[in-house]
């Protein structure tokens, strides 16, 4: 990165911040797909992608800042979001078996 | 040296660019699709190719590090792990929709595969069938033609014997098609 070259420093920084703006506003994207998602399968969904860009957000800011350790938590985010997946469709399977139980028993 | 490190800064940023253009179009898709099943295969997208192409671009940025192996396995790490929690969201969606037939249809393969077979086998009994009636017809023709050199012969008589033969044949009729079976 840069090198003490003349504007290339700055141009790096321009295309860092351009990318981080944008990756921004589509967070604030997901988040409103997740709010009006009709189906709890939507909000995993769009809980996943936002997990998605918050990686690649961290993994920017590691390149822009100098920081190698960053992307470190990236990994460890990649990990956490995998798992949050995972267990979030166990319960909500687990929620709708027992009710879809309850109602049989009340039926009978 | 100078050309160099803008190379490498421009393919660099086309990469994360490509990558930003993919999220772009998924979240598009993400909210022009009308079902969920529909809205996961853009989804899908970005998971692997999005986050995949902005990594490759930043790893062409930081260079020939321990930084850009993380990168690396990250992408790797995703690979694997997209796919398989998009299989769990479509199992949890397509177990706990209520109204599924509104979204989409259902196909039992092993079923339809025995309608195949029985509706293959039925066209065949279908043709012999019919092979079968052109003859009784011809059969009922003549028999017609004797019945009425027979009424001519005798009226009132004529007419019993006439009904009973009638159902003797509706009986062998009916013989055939077992058989046929």
């Amino acid at each position: 990165m840069g090198k003490g070259i003349p504007g290339l420093d700055q141009a790096y920084h321009v295309l860092f911040t351009v990318v981080l703006v944008i990756l921004a506003v589509m967070i604030i994207l997901c988040l409103i797909r997740a709010i009006i998602g009709p189906r709890i399968a939507d909000r995993i969904v769009a809980t996943n992608m936002m997990g998605t860009i918050v990686m690649v957000i961290i993994a920017t800011l590691a390149i822009m800042l100098k920081e190698g350790y960053l992307v470190d938590i990236c990994i460890i985010y990649a990990m956490i979001s995998f798992l949050a997946v995972i267990v979030l469709t166990k319960v909500y399977m687990g929620v709708y078996r027992e009710k879809k139980e309850e109602e049989g028993d009340g039926s009978h | 040296m100078e050309v160099i490190e803008w190379i490498r800064f421009l393919s660099g940023a086309l990469f994360l660019l490509c990558g930003l253009l993919i999220f772009l179009i998924e979240m598009v898709g993400v909210f022009r699709f009308k079902y969920v099943l529909n809205r996961m295969h853009a989804a899908a997208m970005g998971d692997t190719l999005g986050i995949a192409s902005s990594l490759i671009g930043l790893m062409i940025i930081s260079g020939w590090n321990f930084t850009s192996l993380k990168l690396f396995c990250i992408i790797v790490f995703l690979w694997f792990s997209s796919p398989t929690s998009s299989h769990l969201i479509a199992r949890l969606e397509v177990a706990t929709d209520e109204n599924r037939n509104e979204h989409y249809k259902t196909i039992n393969l092993d079923e339809r595969a025995k309608e195949n077979r029985e509706s293959e086998e039925g066209r065949k009994e279908e043709a012999d069938r019919e092979s079968e009636e052109g003859r009784k017809e011809e059969a009922d023709r003549e028999s017609e033609v004797r019945r009425k050199k027979e009424e001519s012969r005798e009226n009132t008589e004529g007419r019993k014997s006439d009904g009973r033969r009638e159902n003797a044949s509706r009986g062998n009729g009916k013989a055939d098609r077992a058989d046929g079976k």
